[in-house]
């Protein structure tokens, strides 16, 4: 598999405050990348700066052969993005806010099909503003693939929603990676990034401090001798709050 | 510069078309707030169509025509006669503290027959140094209750004359002004109070952010923006209108599509004070702030509510070049005058110049992010 994204030495400083310090990774075609990370870690600025959000202040990013850098224009075109706090006009209803982006993209997507890819066929004619939680990052979701992007670009695509709306989701993003779009995202939740990422980067303080699929990264740990104290339990308390509640999505 | 570019710009000015007309308030406020204002102060003001002064008539003549002519002008809606004054110092005195705009003088003789038994004689009126403007709008009124007589008389040479020399200002009534300020003020409150809310009220709740993350350009934006502001201010205006003329028997004087342009032309100007104020904003604090700063001036200095000729002449100075003065001057020497572009090259030469100047700001200072 091939990079799509190489990023190098990416460094993002606000005065004294140095928020990404030297960070580089490569991204392979295809994948699902994980960015993990406590919250401040600079997950969200990286991922900005690698979207043609941010102005970089150090390094570069290439993507899919374009320099960002050099030419953000270029970039936007062939990505979709997910912001972290989804925000869309208002007194727009889904149909027509997905036509809006076509044209933005200039590009030629059916609103209805990526309404249905995302359950959301019901409400093409509801306002952003009405939506649930889940069903807003599921049409932010259907926002981003307009132009039919090379890689897409998840914030925290799950905080704040429920468990039956982030099994959803989780769903929504497996598919998304069989039509072959590359995804990275980034998360803090562990069970979320194990489940649906092949590799991850775990960041803190600005640095990424190791890259590795989930499972290599715990064989490692174990490796060096580490023992969880307590014992492995056949089931916990999102077990149970599922079993209880089943999967069914409830907006 | 290629399709795709207007498809996004074409594509945004709709969806902003498209939400502004699902928002009840906002048109209220947009379409119904200029039209209320219209419909109040044109009553205010259409009483006999004419301005109100408060004159102070000297009356010297025992003619019985002057008699008359006294009758008639305290008839006069126009005119509010101070009864007070009976000698012409007296009166001068009364100028002299404010109390009167004026001083009609009837003198000795006025209205005295001539050898063909036809009334002649010449009404003075005397100003202060301070207010020209109301001295030459009262003689041109005066002028215009004479020239009836004098058609009446149908004489070659007219009789009775005022001494005053007034100039062309003989139409100016107080709806004409009240109307070319409304129309001002329409346009400084779409642009202004309109662009200067809704951009930083977008950068906060990210709904910017997000058009951002797509291809589009800062002048894209600004492009579909102003498409969506030109089509709500045009269609605003030609409300204005409608209620103008049948409501206040507004009759336009000059051509409607140079005043097209000149609305086009006005549009433009405010806009980019709205643009340079949304733009620069992180949001609505700070833009709310800014534009009381720049429109209340404006508001109250450029004629939109009081005409500039009743400020003191210092002031009437100063105000000439706000830039909404030429915009609202312009609108009414178009509609009372019948004065062309060409005509009106100071005050195009004069918005040309803040036009340069505020899109140059307005394009510094924007930025896409809270």
């Amino acid at each position: 598999m091939t990079d799509i994204i190489t990023v190098k030495k990416l460094v993002k400083r606000y005065g004294e405050k140095t928020t990404v310090n030297g960070v580089s990774f490569a991204v392979k075609e295809g994948e699902v990348f994980g960015i993990l990370g406590p919250n401040g870690a600079g997950k969200t600025t990286t991922l900005e700066m690698i979207e043609a959000l941010r102005p970089i202040d150090g390094g570069s990013v290439m993507l899919d052969g374009i320099d960002v850098k050099k030419d953000p224009a270029k970039v936007k075109r062939i990505i979709g993005i997910q912001l972290q706090s989804t925000a869309f006009f208002d007194k727009l209803t889904l149909r027509e806010q997905l036509k809006m982006f076509n044209a933005l993209y200039n590009s030629d997507s059916d609103p209805d099909q990526l309404l249905a890819e995302v359950q959301l066929t019901e409400k093409q004619k509801s306002y952003v503003e009405n939506l649930s939680g889940g069903q807003r990052q599921r049409f932010s979701i259907a926002a981003a693939l307009v132009n039919k992007p090379r890689v897409l670009f998840l914030d925290e695509p799950t905080t704040g929603l429920d468990p039956q709306a982030r099994r959803n989701l989780w769903d929504l993003i497996s598919q998304i990676k069989k039509k072959g779009i590359t995804v990275v995202l980034t998360t803090h939740y562990m069970d979320e990034a194990e489940l649906l990422c092949d590799r991850i980067a775990i960041m803190d303080n600005g640095e990424i401090m190791t890259i590795d699929t989930p499972k290599n990264l715990i064989k490692a740990l174990i490796k060096r001798g580490f023992k969880k104290p307590q014992h492995v339990e056949q089931a916990n308390l999102e077990d149970v709050f599922i079993d209880l509640t089943g999967k069914e999505l409830r907006e | 510069m290629n399709k795709a570019y207007f498809r996004a710009i074409f594509a945004l000015s709709a969806a902003y078309l498209r939400r502004f007309f699902r928002d009840k308030v906002g048109l209220f406020f947009t379409f119904l707030f200029p039209l209320l204002f219209l419909f109040i102060f044109g009553y205010l003001n259409s009483g006999n169509q004419d301005l109100n002064f408060d004159i102070a008539l000297v009356n010297q003549s025992d003619s019985s025509f002057a008699e008359q002519f006294e009758t008639q002008l305290r008839d006069n809606e126009a005119f509010t006669v101070s009864e007070d004054a009976e000698t012409l110092d007296a009166a001068k005195e009364a100028m002299g503290k404010g109390e009167v705009d004026t001083v009609i003088e009837l003198p000795a003789g006025f209205g005295e027959s001539n050898d063909q038994g036809q009334p002649t004689g010449s009404v003075i009126v005397y100003y202060d140094e301070s207010s020209p403007q109301a001295g030459q709008t009262v003689a041109a009124v005066m002028e215009q209750a004479l020239e009836g007589i004098n058609t009446q008389l149908g004489q070659p040479e007219p009789p009775l004359t005022v001494t005053q020399e007034s100039t062309a200002t003989n139409e100016l009534s107080a709806f004409d002004y009240v109307f070319s300020g409304l129309l001002g003020f329409t346009i400084l409150s779409l642009g202004i109070f309109g662009l200067a809310n809704q951009m930083p009220a977008e950068k906060k709740t990210g709904a910017l952010r997000r058009l951002r993350a797509s291809p589009i350009t800062a002048g894209q934006l600004i492009f579909a923006n102003m498409a969506y502001y030109m089509l709500i201010g045009i269609v605003s205006l030609v409300m204005m209108f409608v209620l103008a003329i049948f409501i206040f028997d507004f009759s336009m004087q000059g051509d409607w599509f140079q005043l097209a342009v000149w609305a086009i032309i006005g549009i433009i100007l405010m806009f980019g004070f709205g643009l340079a104020i949304g733009g620069w904003a992180k949001n609505e604090t700070q833009s709310a702030a800014l534009t009381q700063l720049v429109a209340l001036p404006l508001m109250f200095l450029s004629g939109t509510f009081f005409p500039r000729f009743l400020m003191p002449e210092w002031l009437q100075a100063i105000t000439a070049y706000l830039p909404l003065t030429p915009v609202i001057d312009g609108f009414r020497m178009i509609m009372t005058e019948g004065a062309n572009l060409i005509q009106l090259a100071p005050q195009l030469g004069l918005i040309a110049i803040w036009t340069v100047i505020i899109y140059v700001i307005a394009i510094r200072v924007f930025r896409w992010d809270p």
